[in-house]
């Protein structure tokens, strides 16, 4: 019998909702044939080894707070692959909205995806990202199947997405063929389609980039790498 | 995903030229061979599918989102589709008011896109992925901005869209019907016509679909179905296997679907270079 050697993926959290955490845990079961996941859930103190193949990352890095942007320079030596799992840590989501001033922490002004800080190969948008997108990412990536993963590996290059920028790209730009993906991607209904265009409900938008990733032709933008 | 021009057909399992056997079917104002409803028709008569949605045509080239759960509504969804009918949202609260459990979704390669990656990759915990069995992709070269390409009908014809009563594709030209009547009229003069957005998709197809169906002019009465996965051939080979479907081998005609698909990607590649 051959022993395949199981993936090691290590997680960290660097400031969020925890929602993107469980969507990993909940993961994991299924996955645990294949990756041996090191998770501040299933241990005691620090991460068990000194290299890793693939680093998940949730959360966005607080720029105020200097540790966690060398924290992250730390995981990035230390894993081969770093995968930017939920909206906060790929495009920045909800923590784009923080400028400060609130409890408990009133000196966090700014947030920002980690591709601020460090270089990213995947980023997987979502907020937060379902079970079933992890295990369908790790059954791809581990079968080498590249062209699968490319919306994600271009989505690494950006910095944000987000309802505005699906208006401004594909709407004002006339590209919008009214197929309706972006309605149904989106997890706060900020996007309701009036005669066949979308309309974005400003205040509802979380920036967490489902829709522009869902857009036929927002993500032909992406992938043709004319979005920065 | 697949990049412009990386893989243009995506991937394929199986190529079969099909025809629908129940006269019912081929009676309807179907595309070209019927296959699409008659394939459908099995996964709803063997309850492999619960439910079909897909696009009517109701009034001209007006349509409308339909979940067919019987043998008679999914009759009345026959035939080739001239408007995008954006259905995601509805398909939602349908196939959630209604606890449909499996459903086939017919559409174009757009739709397909969303459908493919919401199964592959449900970024969403509202996402249907686990409730949509099967995703027929139709062939597509874009569609029309529908006020304006009936207003020119209007104009230049006299031809109101609410008495349209069929569209077919010609060899280079549309074939418009007004009852007994028929319009041809030449591909160029409707292009400019078609939507913005589609004139830079690249996916004639439907990649990210399980089975992909349009015709060929070469096999006039006759759908070309393409293949792409194990859930897609099972489904095709079932309905043959139970008498739905006629099929033969169509890798023979596989080169003129690639030719439309190199069209359709030249002419985005094109347009994108001005519109992006």
């Amino acid at each position: 019998m051959r022993i395949v050697e199981k993936l090691r993926v290590l997680h960290v959290d660097v400031g969020g909702c925890e929602g993107c955490s469980v969507s990993i845990m909940r993961a994991y079961p299924r996955l645990m044939e294949r990756i041996d996941l090191d998770i501040s859930y299933l241990r005691n103190g620090d991460p068990k080894h000194d290299r890793y193949d693939v680093a998940l990352i949730t959360g966005g890095v607080c720029m105020n707070e200097p540790r966690i942007a060398e924290e992250l320079r730390e995981v990035r030596e230390k894993a081969g692959v770093i995968v930017a799992f939920g909206s906060c840590s790929a495009l920045g989501g909800i923590l784009r909205f923080c400028r400060g001033g609130q409890t408990p922490r009133p000196d966090h002004r700014n947030f920002q995806p980690i591709n601020s800080v460090i270089y990213v190969d995947y980023s997987i948008p979502g907020c937060p990202p379902t079970p079933q997108m992890l295990q369908s990412f790790f059954r791809y990536f581990m079968e080498g199947k590249e062209t699968r993963l490319r919306l994600f590996r271009v989505t690494a290059g950006v910095k944000k997405l987000s309802g505005f920028d699906l208006i401004d790209d594909v709407v004002l730009t006339g590209l919008c063929v009214g197929c309706g993906a972006c309605e149904l991607s989106c997890p706060t209904c900020a996007i309701k389609l009036v005669d066949k265009r979308p309309t974005l409900i400003p205040e509802r938008c979380i920036r967490c980039g489902t829709c522009y990733v869902r857009c036929p032709r927002a993500s032909q933008i992406l992938l043709g790498g004319v979005k920065k | 995903m697949t990049l412009p021009g990386e893989n243009l057909l995506g991937q394929i399992r199986g190529v079969y030229l099909s025809r629908a056997t129940d006269g019912d079917i081929l009676r309807r104002k179907v595309a070209s061979g019927g296959a699409v409803t008659a394939m459908l028709l099995y996964a709803l008569e063997k309850n492999l599918v619960d439910g079909v949605v897909a696009a009517k045509r109701t009034r001209g080239l007006a349509g409308e989102p339909v979940v067919a759960r019987t043998r008679e509504e999914l009759l009345e969804t026959a035939g080739n589709s001239w408007n995008i009918v954006p259905f995601e949202e509805m398909i939602k609260a349908r196939i959630e008011e209604e606890g449909l459990k499996r459903v086939a979704v017919v559409c174009l390669p757009c739709q397909a896109q969303l459908f493919g990656q919401m199964r592959e990759f449900p970024l969403l915990e509202a996402d249907l992925s686990c409730r949509v069995r099967y995703v027929v992709s139709l062939f597509c070269r874009g569609i029309f901005v529908f006020g304006a390409f009936i207003n020119h009908l209007q104009i230049r014809y006299g031809i109101r869209g609410e008495e349209i009563t069929n569209v077919r594709l010609g060899e280079g030209h549309l074939i418009i019907q007004r009852g007994r009547e028929e319009l041809v009229i030449p591909l160029r003069e409707v292009f400019p016509y078609l939507q913005t957005g589609c004139l830079i998709c690249s996916d004639y197809t439907g990649v990210w679909s399980d089975v992909s169906a349009g015709s060929v002019e070469r096999e006039p009465g006759w759908t070309l179905l393409i293949t792409r996965n194990r859930r897609g051939e099972k489904l095709v080979r079932g309905a043959e296997r139970e008498g739905y479907l006629e099929l033969r081998d169509g890798f023979h005609v596989l080169e003129d679907v690639l030719r439309g698909a190199k069209n359709k990607l030249e002419r985005a590649r094109e347009n994108m270079k001005r519109l992006l």
